[in-house]
């Protein structure tokens, strides 16, 4: 038989065709369940005053931008939300690679603190938000601090096991090299522990989110869980949605810029080798 | 450089924790002994506790009883100026072939003013010039090893530490590896303590072969191997002297393999 491969240009348009065919469902997808939402409740059948519409969302929006929040301008309150949980993203991440590298390389320390770690870890962390609020007030300090309670533990102990999991070979070919036991820390262990913390990042960007809003929700002055429970108040479902909404594009933006710095730090891994031929 | 004594093992003894708690014996009153610029190849069957000894030699375990020495003084912890190259891959996967070459004289402190010239030297001794910003991902098994030997070399090691270098790699790469290996050290002038299962190998590389019982090792015999240098490992094996020393030391090897073999029967759990 005659070897007859795809050409490079059929390749591509067989794969240009089939990502049109998954986006365009993706998107019939989208328009058939707002679609649905919209009719039933124009049509009443779902009570528009108790679950909204697509609509009202959309309008409340408009209003929110063109002429402010009940509480203020809407960029000042999403951009509040956005700064706790960034800063107690950031705080969370930090402390925990250095508790979490710093306690898998020094098994004494780790067992000394190992029950006080897993009592700590074990007390429900949303509760501390009361505690917060009371410590530190209305502002947006308490809402740092439960955000960071939220990101450090997922972090620290994914820094911990990605430590231990630290290649013993590699440890030992570094030492013969002439490593420090610090240069065998950030130059052996560290990286090599890079991985599993990244991915512990991804989900505890939206456990830094939830810090933020479940803060707001005890008790704030500004933010968009604040909007959330004043929508609520008013009974006005579409507020909620929309201080959803606004919360989905941080938090999908975030894992975006999660997902690049990974690539960054990670570029020395191997790529997955994905698509063969079709 | 002068001549005389450089390695020795003086009734070393080491046992080991099983994981199920007991304790495993891998070498039984080791005594041997290394001159300086010498290369030595420790053959036995699998198991004996060959690499054992290495690892003793290197600093990274202390021996239960007896003494491990070099140039006269008992090695207590890693020393520095002891090189050692991996059975398996022991690259840094997240540095490029120049960090890697380069880790070790970083580890040192030297200034990267000093020591790049000399990465660029070593890379392109060991054939990889153009490969230097690739991660070790992107290379084959046997460039990988190149690697790990500028890694090793760089740092000018006195004493030679090999744990069956090349055992992970095909038949073919394996051989070119040797005569690179053999065409590297003639310049060099290290002292090589080479552990292999390889028999060939061993010949063909080493001024000394030491056989090893099945364990816990003691030296079975130690045969001198007087084939004339430069050697050419992929053509020596064919000669007619080779033969004839193969064909010795495999008379002793043979019975050693045997009971290593006959016992994995016995117990195939152990290890």
């Amino acid at each position: 038989m005659v070897e007859d491969f795809l050409s490079d240009a059929e390749i591509k348009r067989k794969q240009t065709k089939h990502r049109i065919n998954v986006h365009s469902l993706q998107l019939a997808v989208a328009v058939a369940l707002l679609g649905s939402w919209q009719i039933l409740a124009d049509k009443k059948i779902l009570d528009p005053f108790f679950y909204g519409r697509p609509s009202g969302v959309m309008h409340q929006l408009g209003v929110w931008i063109q002429h402010g929040t009940s509480i203020g301008s809407i960029w000042v309150n999403a951009w509040v939300t956005l700064y706790e949980a960034t800063y107690g993203f950031l705080a969370g991440v930090i402390l925990g690679i250095i508790f979490g590298v710093f306690l898998a390389r020094n098994p004494t320390a780790a067992e000394i603190f190992a029950p006080y770690i897993k009592v700590s870890n074990s007390i429900p962390r949303v509760v501390l938000g009361s505690i917060f609020v009371l410590w530190l007030g209305l502002g947006s300090i308490s809402k740092v601090a439960l955000a960071f309670v939220l990101v450090f533990f997922p972090v620290f102990f994914n820094a911990f096991q990605g430590t231990r999991e630290a290649d013993n070979k590699l440890i030992a070919n570094a030492r013969l090299l002439g490593a420090s036991k610090r240069q065998v820390t950030t130059k052996i262990v560290f990286p090599s522990a890079l991985s599993w913390i990244t991915a512990s990042m991804h989900v505890s960007f939206g456990f830094a989110l939830i810090g933020a809003i479940v803060g707001e929700f005890l008790g704030a002055q500004r933010g968009l869980g604040l909007l959330i429970a004043t929508a609520q108040g008013n009974f006005n479902p579409n507020g909620v949605y929309a201080a959803m909404l606004l919360i989905a594009i941080m938090a999908l933006t975030a894992e975006w810029l999660i997902t690049k710095l990974e690539d960054r730090l990670l570029k020395w891994r191997p790529t997955q080798v994905s698509g063969t031929e079709h | 450089m002068s001549k005389g004594v450089h390695v020795k093992f003086s009734n070393v003894s080491k046992r080991f924790r099983t994981p199920k708690g007991d304790w495993y014996q891998a070498l039984k009153e080791l005594n041997f002994e290394i001159q300086r610029g010498e290369f030595v190849a420790l053959v036995g069957p699998t198991g004996c506790g060959k690499s054992t000894a290495l690892t003793l030699l290197a600093g990274l375990e202390q021996s239960s009883i007896g003494e491990v020495s070099v140039d006269g003084t008992a090695v207590k912890d890693i020393d520095i100026r002891t090189g050692f190259v991996f059975q398996h891959d022991a690259t840094f996967p997240w540095m490029s072939v120049a960090n890697n070459v380069g880790a070790g004289p970083k580890f040192r402190g030297l200034d990267p003013k000093e020591y790049r010239p000399l990465v660029q030297k070593w890379i392109a001794k060991v054939g990889l010039v153009g490969f230097e910003k690739h991660y070790p991902h992107q290379l084959s098994g046997g460039m990988k090893k190149r690697v790990a030997l500028a890694q090793a070399l760089i740092n000018e090691p006195q004493l030679l530490l090999m744990d069956e270098p090349f055992s992970a790699l095909d038949v073919q790469t394996r051989s070119i590896m040797t005569d690179e290996l053999m065409a590297l050290w003639e310049t060099t002038g290290s002292t090589v303590l080479f552990v292999t299962h390889d028999l060939e190998e061993a010949i063909a590389l080493a001024d000394r072969v030491i056989v090893l019982t099945a364990g816990p090792a003691q030296v079975k015999a130690d045969f001198k191997i007087e084939l004339a240098r430069p050697r050419k490992a992929r053509e020596i094996r064919f000669t007619e002297e080779f033969l004839k020393i193969y064909q010795n030391i495999w008379e002793v090897l043979r019975d050693e393999v045997d009971i290593a073999y006959q016992r994995q029967l016995i117990a195939p759990s152990e290890k």
